[in-house]
């Protein structure tokens, strides 16, 4: 069903109903997950999301609709319904499109072990394994292991010619360990993910992941919150994921800069951060989450948003790009069917420098090393300009050198300020993804990849305790 | 019909020699109108059906689904559910799906105008709240703003109950207004989360993000140090949601992660916080009369006079406990295991209202909006949030708006106090009702 015949013979039934323009998009995603807490299994669950989109355009107006029943009549109940939308949408806002030349692509991950195809009691033994090894560790008193594999196709086909299919296999497990000391307990928890097949999980020591948190927490539970200020900062490449993700990303997205709810709206040309900083965003990177094309069928490839601290532009869909007079960046993407695109990142990050990390320390008298093993994710108000996150412990230094190890860290901070006090980037580049979450945005969340290398700061805003 | 999707799911299952089955459908039909600067963006809609199964050999237990595009799904779902279950491990700990199935009386949980919308009466909604920002201050605008209906069927049975079928509304409408001055900008949203419209007023959400935005322009960092804070009931709500709610669901208190385990009957909050879920309270977004495994819902009190009561249950942790569901068994998705949440959460009010509370604030900051509350721990208790708009306060005077600053602090520290007082009026919108908060002392990170 999830086929290009398919979305062929609808795309013509929406053009047929007098649609000016139309895309279809198809998409079948399974989704595994293995749940062990403390101790005991606590779901195994095997999900599936399918069904079809489309997306009309009558004279400006534009019209979504989508349903999950594949019957000829549903799909094409929801084609009538999507034209009838979009003639009242036609009567109120004019939208455009930039026209983009016609594609003919399939991207496939490719994989040895289809993870859907293993075993059900191989996974269940092997979360098990790792989830009981942990709450036997002293200091442990809770422990949740999570083992997630997924595969998520998608067809485009637009009234342009576009036909695009995506094919994308993912694995990943997620630890998080409780440990109590005295009255305090903490919890740390990190994730690993891998785009290819089950031979990703077979090959890594996931005791070994999994020993690692738990002896973070335990650490982390004998520990105190930072004294709350402002501090010099050495971020390693995760937060500094998680920092340009939730301090530029967002307000580089074109939606909210055409609709001026973005600090960035008019300030292509201006000077935004440190000269050292360049920020990109490219649908196909090491580590990172695959986005060959974005879900109009508009390849995605590398945007330069900052250069060299500039402002350069914006990740636009085909609506955004044509109202910011910029070419369509390839980064309109929807959750599933059951929505329209938004403009999303795709893997959002900053190139490395020439710094060696431990260089990063030098001079540093009293700071903090921020990490992110551990880290919750964070939030941005792209209008107001403040950002935040919750980071993992993290170490104060002193003296250059990181010497005590802090729980509970939070940092918050300016789109506009925090970059620019920037002052030295490492050479260690490193994307990662995960299967187990995303970005959130309108109700929608998708597959990112972030990261960047080491960077310091001279000025970030740290609460705790 | 969706119960029969559920009727189906439970013969195919017992067909083929389960111990327990549970069918849970919810189809669901929505319309979105969005609204930005350009004026009305686009209109959405759509349907989509997803079924989850549980069944259970033994006492072990699997649980599968997804979206069905056609009935045969549903039965390869459910061979799925049952071909797992036989290579899991027992769960211990099991004992059975509920018994005893049925329904709590409620009210307000279905609007006619939404089942049957007249989309040229939102879509003037969506047009209003575009442009009534301007009219009351140049210096605001309307940079987005929505309208989002659903009805919603759900229907659940299993191996020992009659099938339970509820059908309901989703209303939900959010407008950010941005203000802009001098090179200055700030901005704030305002939303309306209910399942009918009978308390919904366009003008008067329009007319808040607009009077916040505006008033928040300009806005700066405080010094570093401790404050008195005055919550809005919308950002108390993200408080509680963040750290007090996770602490009274049952699986974290058993599982090791909340730190109110052993607290039954202390006094872990303020006097002056009662705070109750009531699953059968009418028009809000948890009201419902059966919760997601179908066992009636109920109220009951968490916090008295700041005093912990007791947690909330689902099936699987009462029975652990010997005990019964409270109804809050809470699903993501049909398709997820069932986990204790609130229903609704509802604060007891206090008196006076919010400026009552701002008046006798000697140096403090009155809180409109955070970000990064949900980030907190409440594993720790540990609060963290940042102020995205305030107002800083001296001797019950507004004197300049803030954001940027960091809150911390222990929750049942800050809410501890018998200084805490909460406002005599309260708000409501989505699962929660409830008052405006004074807190005696917190830190903030600031300049």
């Amino acid at each position: 069903m999830i086929d290009v015949d398919t979305a062929h013979w609808v795309l013509e039934e929406t053009l047929k109903r007098g649609a000016e323009h139309a895309i279809v998009r198809l998409q079948e995603r399974i989704y595994e997950t293995v749940v062990y807490d403390t101790g005991i299994l606590r779901s195994y669950t095997v999900s599936r999301v399918i069904g079809l989109g489309v997306r009309a355009v009558i004279k400006g107006g534009t019209g979504y609709t989508y349903t999950t029943s594949m019957d000829r009549e549903s799909i094409l109940k929801a084609v009538d319904k999507a034209i009838a939308l979009t003639k009242v949408a036609s009567q109120y806002g004019k939208k455009s499109f930039t026209p983009t030349a016609p594609v003919k692509d399939r991207y496939r991950v490719e994989f040895k072990i289809d993870p859907h195809a293993v075993e059900p009691k191989l996974k269940v033994d092997l979360v098990k394994e790792v989830n009981t090894s942990s709450i036997k560790r002293e200091g442990i008193v809770s422990a949740v292991t999570r083992l997630g594999l997924e595969r998520d196709r998608r067809v485009i086909v637009t009234s342009e010619g576009t036909v695009v299919e995506v094919d994308v296999v993912g694995v990943g497990l997620a630890h998080m360990a409780v440990a109590k000391y005295g009255a305090v307990i903490e919890r740390v928890g990190d994730r690993e993910s891998y785009i290819g097949g089950y031979e990703h999980i077979e090959k890594r020591d996931w005791n070994a992941f999994a020993e690692e948190i738990d002896k973070l927490a335990i650490k982390a539970s004998q520990s105190k919150t930072p004294p709350p200020g402002t501090y010099v900062a050495v971020v390693d490449n995760e937060v500094v994921g998680l920092l340009l993700h939730e301090a530029f990303g967002h307000a580089s997205e074109g939606d909210g800069v055409v609709a001026g709810a973005s600090i960035l709206k008019n300030r292509i040309g201006e000077k935004v951060a440190s000269e050292l900083i360049t920020i990109v965003d490219a649908g196909l990177v090491e580590g990172g989450y695959p986005v060959p094309y974005d879900d109009e069928g508009v390849q995605k490839g590398k945007t330069i948003v900052v250069d060299k601290g500039v402002l350069k532009g914006y990740l636009t869909s085909r609506d955004t790009s044509q109202e910011l007079n910029l070419k369509p960046t390839g980064n309109a993407r929807a959750q599933d069917i059951s929505f329209d695109t938004l403009v999303r990142q795709t893997n959002y990050y900053a190139e490395p420098g020439e710094w060696k990390v431990e260089e990063l320390f030098e001079g540093v008298s009293h700071g903090i090393y921020l990490r992110g093993r551990g880290a919750m994710g964070g939030q941005v108000n792209p209008s107001v300009g403040t950002f935040t996150f919750s980071i993992g412990p993290s170490y104060i230094i002193r003296n250059g050198e990181p010497v005590e190890l802090v729980r509970g860290v939070v940092v918050s901070g300016n789109i506009l300020e925090t970059l620019k006090e920037v002052d030295a980037v490492a050479n260690d580049l490193k994307i990662t993804t995960s299967v187990f979450g995303g970005c959130g945005k309108g109700g929608q969340t998708v597959r990112v990849g972030d990261g960047g290398p080491h960077i310091r700061t001279r000025k970030i805003v740290v609460g705790g305790g | 019909m969706i119960e029969n999707i559920v009727e189906r799911g439970i013969k195919v299952a017992t067909k083929l020699g389960v111990g327990e089955v549970e069918v849970y459908a919810i189809r669901r039909i929505g319309t979105d109108i969005v609204g930005t600067t350009r004026g009305i963006e686009r209109l959405s809609s759509g349907e989509r059906i997803d079924v989850g199964v549980r069944v259970v050999i033994g006492k072990k237990v699997s649980v599968q689904g997804g979206m069905i595009s056609r009935a045969e799904d549903l039965d390869s779902i459910v061979e799925t559910a049952v071909k797992i279950a036989r290579t899991l491990p027992e769960d211990p700990l099991w004992v059975s799906l509920p018994k005893g199935l049925g329904k709590s009386h409620v009210e307000e949980t279905l609007d006619p105008k939404i089942v049957e919308p007249n989309t040229d009466y939102f879509i003037d909604v969506v047009q209003l709240l575009l442009k009534r920002s301007s009219e009351i201050d140049r210096r605001a605008f309307t940079s987005s703003a929505s309208v989002h209906l659903s009805t919603v069927e759900r229907a659940i049975g299993n191996s020992y109950g009659e099938i339970q079928r509820e059908d309901s509304t989703e209303f939900s409408v959010f407008v950010s207004v941005k203000a802009t001055e001098a090179g200055e900008e700030s901005g704030y949203y305002e939303a309306y989360v209910a399942p009918t419209l009978t308390r919904f007023n366009p003008d008067e959400i329009v007319s808040k993000a607009t009077e916040v935005a505006v008033k928040t322009l300009g806005a700066r960092r405080v010094d570093t140090g401790d404050y008195e804070l005055v919550f809005i009931p919308k950002v108390f709500a993200g408080v509680i949601q963040s750290l007090i709610v996770p602490a009274v669901c049952a699986d974290s208190v058993q599982k090791g992660r909340s730190p109110l385990k052993d607290k039954i009957g202390r006094q872990v909050l303020s006097e002056n916080l009662t705070i109750v879920d009531d699953g059968t309270y009418p028009g809000l977004m948890g009201t419902r009369s059966f919760d997601d495994e179908g066992v009636p819902t109920k109220r009951k009190v968490v916090f008295d006079r700041g005093v912990l009561n007791g947690f909330l249950y689902d099936t699987y942790t009462a029975l652990v406990e010997g005990k019964s569901s409270t109804g809050n068994a809470f699903r993501n998705v049909p398709y997820s295991t069932p986990t204790p949440w609130i229903s609704n959460l509802l604060v007891e009010p206090g008196s006076g209202d919010l400026s009552d509370l701002v008046k006798d604030v000697k140096k403090g900051v009155v809180v409109y909006a955070t970000i990064g509350e949900w980030l907190s721990n409440p594993v720790s208790g540990l609060l963290n949030a940042t102020i995205t708009n305030g107002m800083y306060i001296e001797s019950g005077e507004e004197r300049f708006p803030v954001k940027g600053v960091v809150l911390s602090g222990n929750v049942y520290e800050v809410l501890k106090p018998v200084e805490v007082r909460v406002s005599g009026s309260l708000e409501r919108f989505g699962r929660f009702s409830l008052p405006a908060i004074y807190i005696p002392r917190i830190t903030l990170a600031g300049k």
